[in-house]
């Protein structure tokens, strides 16, 4: 699978406005699979199903190998076992974890955005016509004001939605993100959840994440994940203190957990519930 | 060489001899190669690099003679081989790049030793590349520098992009084999011909200097390309020129170099300077955060 962002962008994306309806929204269905490196299992025996034109939340602890299956997925790690995405062979958009990129580099969200998709080189210009699909992707994520600004004076927020918006040009059928939330705050979260939200009719969408409450209040199907699968299915079913118990240990059962009565509506600014203590 | 000659007669308005004329281009051609190839390297974060590919020279150039083989031909093969290898172990060892060049260098300048001490007629040669001398260039070495320009035309216009997208998110956006082991290759090449003008102590500033001075005053990608192939040309003519002054009369690579040192130094300045009178807007772009 071509896992490449920008030879997918050159090979299949048609250039012209954000239309992002993909052709299919697949699903993605894992057959026991696991990924060891030497004699040591980081995944093993996973069996999981990723439903089309949902917002997955892959959850687990530290060390969990979230990241390990996301890479799979992406086909940058080898594994055992099954990875079958139907219908196969879908355009794959990625949003990286942490970006500790040279913030020093001069370089607007305008050049970034066109680097690898322009035939021109950067040093002579930005194609017109270039410039201003880039900035109807920008709008998508509430971003059109930091075009001109340096890739590296943006916030962790900003830069995830500027990511956001470069994987979206590639038109994925399936956008997957790793800890979008790492490094931003409440604000840039909330709202990077409720674009992802806005564009959950459009494709499939799978997440990581260990921030339960990003999870429960944005996940329509959560996958529970330490090195295997622990459980899996709508949040409701996952979001009992027993799951979570066992999965995250006490405090965060007692904080999420739906049995323990401390479930509460959401509150009506964020649609988040934010859990107090009981 | 009628072509060559009214090349040279183009900065006929500034030097009266030939040498000079030729020198004059070699250094526009050059500045014109470097910079460029200076903004990836600084991006990419590979200052050391042409400082590897350089020392491995010596090597290159024992070899050639021990071997009784062209030696201008073996110390441009071996000098690609060298980055090429660098590339490579860059690619495939969990050693962070310091510690790689830093051996790569070791080596070369190691092996260069012990061959040229076991053969004694190296020596000479060796003092050549050490220092440089672009006076001294003849025809053989512009039209070189003319198929470098060439080259480097080409892989500005359709690897430029590709190489600065892996520096913003390098785990992201990973450049494929192929155009790493390019620009290997390819900057390698710049090096090992720089050398001849500048020596091999000083062609790392040569590349690095003037793609700093873009790093440090431009805030767009296209701004540090521009800006630093006008410090790379100024300070190359400048440089000449200044040299070339009979009552200063300073060898002509190390004045260059130290000409865009300096432009680096004022730019430096400028930078601290608009940042101060800026101050207030800056605290308040912070606060708004």
């Amino acid at each position: 699978m071509n896992t490449s962002q920008d030879t997918m962008a050159a090979k299949s994306a048609p250039t012209q406005g954000p239309d992002l309806k993909g052709q299919c929204a697949p699903s993605i269905t894992i057959k026991n699979m696991g990924v060891s490196i030497g004699r040591y299992d980081i995944l093993k025996d996973v069996n999981a199903t990723v439903p089309s034109c949902k917002q997955t939340v892959i959850i687990g602890p530290n060390g969990a190998g979230k990241s390990t299956l996301v890479l799979s997925l992406l086909g940058e790690l080898p594994h055992v076992g099954e990875i079958i995405f139907t219908p196969p062979g879908p355009r794959l958009g990625f949003v990286p974890q942490r970006l500790d990129f040279d913030r020093h580099l001069p370089l607007t969200v305008a050049e970034f955005m066109a680097l690898g998709r322009s035939l021109w080189p950067l040093w002579l210009k930005v194609p017109k016509r270039l410039r201003e699909e880039n900035l109807s992707y920008l709008e998508l994520v509430k971003a059109t004001h930091l075009a001109d600004k340096p890739l590296g004076s943006l916030s962790g927020g900003e830069t995830q939605r500027v990511f956001l918006a470069r994987a979206l040009m590639n038109r994925p059928d399936i956008l997957i993100l790793d800890e979008p939330a790492t490094g931003v705050d409440v604000f840039g979260e909330q709202l990077l959840c409720e674009i992802l939200e806005s564009f959950k009719k459009d494709f499939t969408i799978v997440m990581v994440s260990h921030d339960l409450a990003t999870a429960k209040a944005h996940g329509d199907w959560i996958i529970c994940l330490n090195r295997t699968v622990i459980a899996e299915g709508p949040p409701a079913d996952i979001f009992r203190s027993d799951v979570l118990a066992h999965a995250f240990g006490l405090h965060q059962s007692i904080l999420f957990g739906a049995e323990s009565g401390v479930e509460e509506e959401p509150c009506p600014c964020c649609h988040e519930v934010h859990g107090a203590m009981p | 060489m009628g072509i060559l000659a009214s090349i040279y007669s183009v900065f006929g308005f500034l030097y009266e001899p030939a040498f000079m004329q030729r020198a004059a281009t070699a250094l526009f051609l050059l500045s014109f190669c470097a910079s460029g190839t200076g903004v990836l390297v600084v991006s990419r974060r590979m200052a050391f690099f042409p400082d590897a590919a350089g020392h491995t020279i010596f090597a290159g150039l024992a070899i050639g003679l021990i071997l009784s083989l062209p030696v201008d031909i073996v110390v441009l093969i071996f000098g690609v081989l060298i980055g090429l290898l660098i590339i490579y172990l860059l690619r495939h060892s969990t050693l962070s790049s310091d510690t790689i060049i830093g051996l790569v260098f070791s080596g070369g300048v190691a092996l260069g030793l012990a061959l040229t001490s076991r053969y004694p007629q190296a020596q000479g040669s060796v003092n050549r590349y050490f220092l440089g001398d672009v006076l001294t260039l003849d025809d053989r070495g512009i039209v070189l520098l003319l198929l470098l320009t060439l080259l480097s035309i080409l892989f500005f216009l359709f690897l430029y992009n590709k190489l600065m997208l892996s520096c913003v998110a390098p785990a992201n956006y990973r450049t494929s084999a192929l155009a790493d082991y390019l620009f290997g290759a390819f900057l390698s090449l710049v090096v090992v011909i720089s050398v001849q003008a500048v020596g091999v102590l000083l062609v790392t500033a040569l590349l690095v200097a003037p793609a700093a001075v873009g790093r440090v005053l431009a805030k767009t990608g296209r701004g540090m390309f521009w800006i630093a192939l006008l410090v790379s040309v100024v300070s190359g003519q400048v440089g000449l020129w200044v040299s070339y002054l009979p009552q200063i009369n300073t060898t002509t690579g190390a004045t260059v170099v130290f000409c865009s040192i300096a432009i680096f130094g004022i730019a430096v300045l400028i930078k601290k300077f608009i940042v101060l009178i800026k101050g207030k807007g800056a605290f308040k772009n912070l606060a708004g955060k």
